[in-house]
């Protein structure tokens, strides 16, 4: 099962759990409409749009309402930390959630207990709360933007608010310095995939490879581009694909969605997740032989 | 599938509410709880004592909604800082020029504005469960008639969104003067 956890912005949602798809429009999940935007509903709906292509069972997500106040997020919490035995994941994606460190260490002891760990991919809060619990070398897969690898190298920062002014002015000729400093405060999951104006795709703290094409600058300005990253992410390790030939298809796939759906900075992030199926369609068997022939 | 919600009992916070007297900081434990918010009265380590030696441990990520609750309830405090660190907040924004549009950076947050009307076209980054809700909540309005982030956030990034805010509509402010 490839299950993803997260937040959602209606407070009417209680927690559900279950398989889920993308109309193109909306998420639908327990006989509910989910808006596609930003956050997990995003990272959801990327991940059912790269599931569909790749021919693969659809993502299974726990979802809960929660605008904020944390309670929906403490409800996944609980949940996954008496559930987790049972629904045995083969990958778990943790998302949008109020990051409470003692929660955060019991989902991770629950899911260092079974039997086949699954593969543990964080982003957002999840991300956060996994450093400041002190985590992440036990995490298969961080998504930081550079704002967050500034924060995952800042060994005080328990928020990326709290990051030190120069860490957070750096460049993006800074972001090596910044990995070498994450992995060095025992602060960053085993790969990660910065996300930025170049991505690049780490592992056990050395740069495998980096990705600046398509240049479509106004992607940051897109919420929820962050977001898809990890969903197709999640869907490419679901279906078996090695995790750094993964990010690197994922960090192309997001560009080139930008540029299929002519990204403004007006740009919503349904209209890129549409094009998702597009892109792969057009590229997923090139980029796959680039990296796997030798 | 429909589930329920067993009460949990963990509770590690990273942050700490500075009071001037022991009976503020019994009050102010009592404020947040009666609210759902995690709290633990704590000796604050000696360089943060400012007061009385009496201080509350919450979840530094909660330090919006907190101070909400405590303004609110008329609760004196000195300040809500974090246990490690240099308790700084980011202060620095950043400016990306799109043309027709602005992005306007602070921390993890970002803000873009059409620079014309001064709607707000996207709000990107951040990680805790009120963004999206702040998103959806900012997305088509103009800067000079929405509600400051922080008005409705709870968390840290709910307050960099603040700041970005902030600073949009001062920089489309003063390009309509």
């Amino acid at each position: 099962m490839f299950l993803i956890c997260g937040t959602v912005p209606r407070e009417d949602i209680p927690l559900i759990f279950g398989a889920v798809s993308f109309d193109g429009n909306s998420l639908v999940m327990e006989e509910k409409f989910i808006p596609c935007t930003q956050g997990t509903a995003a990272l959801v709906s990327a991940a059912c749009a790269t599931a569909g292509f790749l021919g693969i069972e659809a993502p299974h997500a726990l979802l809960v309402g929660d605008s904020g106040s944390g309670r929906g997020s403490r409800k996944i919490y609980e949940y996954l930390s008496e559930n987790l035995s049972s629904l045995q994941p083969r990958v778990l994606v943790l998302h949008y959630m109020l990051p409470v460190m003692g929660l955060m260490r019991r989902v991770y002891e629950a899911a260092s207990r079974l039997p086949n760990k699954p593969v543990l991919i964080a982003d957002a809060a999840a991300m956060y709360a996994a450093k400041a619990a002190g985590l992440a070398p036990g995490f298969d897969v961080f998504t930081p933007d550079p704002s967050e690898i500034a924060f995952l190298a800042d060994p005080e920062a328990t928020h990326p608010a709290y990051v030190s002014r120069h860490l957070f002015e750096s460049d993006v000729t800074k972001v090596p310095e910044l990995v070498k400093a994450a992995y060095r405060n025992k602060s960053a999951a085993k790969m990660l995939l910065v996300k930025g104006s170049t991505d690049f795709v780490v592992e056990a703290g050395k740069i495998l490879a980096t990705v600046a094409e398509p240049d479509v600058p106004a992607l940051e300005a897109i919420g929820g581009t962050g977001d898809t990253i990890s969903g197709m992410m999640g869907a490419l390790i679901a279906s078996g694909l090695d995790p750094r030939i993964a990010a690197v298809v994922t960090a192309k796939a997001n560009r080139t969605a930008g540029l299929y759906a002519k990204a403004t900075p007006a740009t919503r992030i349904s209209e890129i997740i549409r094009v998702l199926p597009d892109v792969f369609r057009d590229h997923y068997a090139s980029w796959l032989s680039e990296y796997t022939r030798g | 599938m429909v589930f329920g919600f067993r009460k949990k009992e963990t509770f590690e916070g990273g942050g700490l509410i500075l009071f001037n007297a022991v009976e503020e900081a019994i009050k102010g434990e009592r404020l947040l709880k009666e609210a759902g918010i995690d709290a633990k009265l704590v000796a604050p380590p000696p360089i943060l004592r400012r007061g009385c030696d009496l201080a509350l441990e919450i979840n530094l990520i909660e330090k919006v909604g907190v101070e909400r609750i405590l303004k609110d309830k008329k609760a004196d405090y000195i300040d809500i800082l974090p246990i490690k660190g240099n308790g700084e907040l980011l202060e620095v924004v950043k400016v990306t020029d799109f043309d027709s549009a602005v992005m306007v950076k602070a921390g993890n947050m970002k803000l873009t504005f059409d620079r014309e009307s001064g709607v707000v076209l996207n709000v990107s980054g951040g990680g805790c469960p009120d963004v999206p809700y702040l998103h959806a909540e900012l997305l088509g309005r103009k800067l000079s008639e929405a509600q400051r982030p922080r008005e409705k956030g709870h968390t840290l990034c709910s307050l960099m969104l603040d700041r970005a805010f902030v600073e949009s509509l001062d920089i489309w402010s003063n390009g309509h003067k």
